[in-house]
């Protein structure tokens, strides 16, 4: 507990920023246990409690608003990638969004205690055109709930942390272990992936110049089905495809094989 | 999805570079037919 003061006295409020803007940027760095150990360096007196506050909510709002921006400016796009972990991406964005639109703005003031939605919530407010200055207040109030639990936390149960920390280090040799165990067991799963995955590399490829000549006799357009396999995700207002190309909806992709003709040659696209 | 067809016996093949690069070359586009599109909500 000792070395993580000193390190907090002299980095703490740099650590903080990077943390806390890290985090809410969408980076899986939990920032409560630095805002913890922050509260009890600043019961200590190696730190400034209002520095610390003020510096937490900074980076934190800072983070969101650029999310939010994200969000007001590349509508689905930043959506998109923030679920793309998820089974369906497609349905993690209309189904976020249906629930935020319903209670948006409580979800903002909450987010932050909920894994998953307090990187999802700002772009989404941007994305569905929340008002600015709605959504950093509602987001000020959110950070100031987060970021006020925890450094209280540390900073009133600053003896507790001390013996928790103590006995962290005690036991390091199994954290380590865990960490590694962790590592070879995500890279386990990369690799399997990775094996299963070398099967789609064996497809048929077409370039656009030979499917363009393809298209442009009679023959080769009657024998031809273009289908666009992107997702709604791509499908803003103004939204362009292939012309004379049909939607083959990726979700659906066993139903949508009974209505699809054999005799054709399916050319698929996508972004 | 390519992969998907050919193991149920369609002739399918994947477009090198998407829409992107269909659109880059300058080929014929048209407008996403509007019962296809679907839309966030939006606050206002």
């Amino acid at each position: 507990m000792n070395e993580l003061l000193i390190l907090l006295s002299r980095y703490g409020y740099l650590i903080i920023f990077a943390n806390l803007f890290l985090e809410s940027v969408g980076l899986p760095i939990p920032a409560a246990p630095i805002l913890v150990a922050a509260g009890a360096a600043a019961a200590f007196g190696s730190l400034k409690i209002s520095t610390v506050l003020t510096i937490a909510l900074t980076a934190c709002v800072l983070g969101d608003f650029l999310l939010y921006l994200a969000g007001r400016y590349t509508g689905w796009a930043i959506l998109g990638f923030l679920c793309r972990l998820s089974v369906s991406p497609e349905t993690c964005i209309l189904r976020s969004a249906e629930s935020f639109y319903k209670r948006g703005r409580l979800t903002l003031v909450l987010s932050k205690f909920l894994p998953g939605i307090n990187t999802m919530a700002p772009p989404m407010a941007g994305s569905m055109n929340m008002r600015l200055a709605e959504f950093l207040g509602l987001d000020l109030l959110a950070a100031s709930l987060y970021i006020s639990l925890f450094v209280g936390l540390g900073f009133f149960f600053s003896h507790l942390v001390s013996a928790i920390a103590d006995g962290i280090a005690s036991v390091r040799h199994v954290f380590y272990w865990s960490l590694l165990l962790g590592l070879v067991v995500y890279s386990i799963y990369r690799l399997r992936n990775y094996w299963k995955g070398r099967l789609y590399r064996y497809v048929a490829r077409v370039s656009v110049r030979d499917l363009a000549a393809k298209l442009a006799s009679r023959e080769g357009a009657a024998r031809a089905l273009v289908a666009d396999t992107r997702s709604h995700g791509y499908y803003d207002r103004g939204a362009m495809r292939i012309r004379g190309s049909v939607r083959l909806d990726p979700n659906a992709i066993l139903e949508e094989m009974s209505r699809l003709p054999r005799e054709k040659e399916i050319y698929l696209y996508c972004t | 999805m390519a992969h998907i067809l050919s193991q149920n016996g369609f002739d399918a093949r994947v477009v090198v570079g998407g829409f992107s690069a269909w659109q880059r070359a300058g080929y014929p586009i048209e407008p996403v037919p509007q019962e296809d599109v679907v839309l966030l909500p939006r606050f206002r």
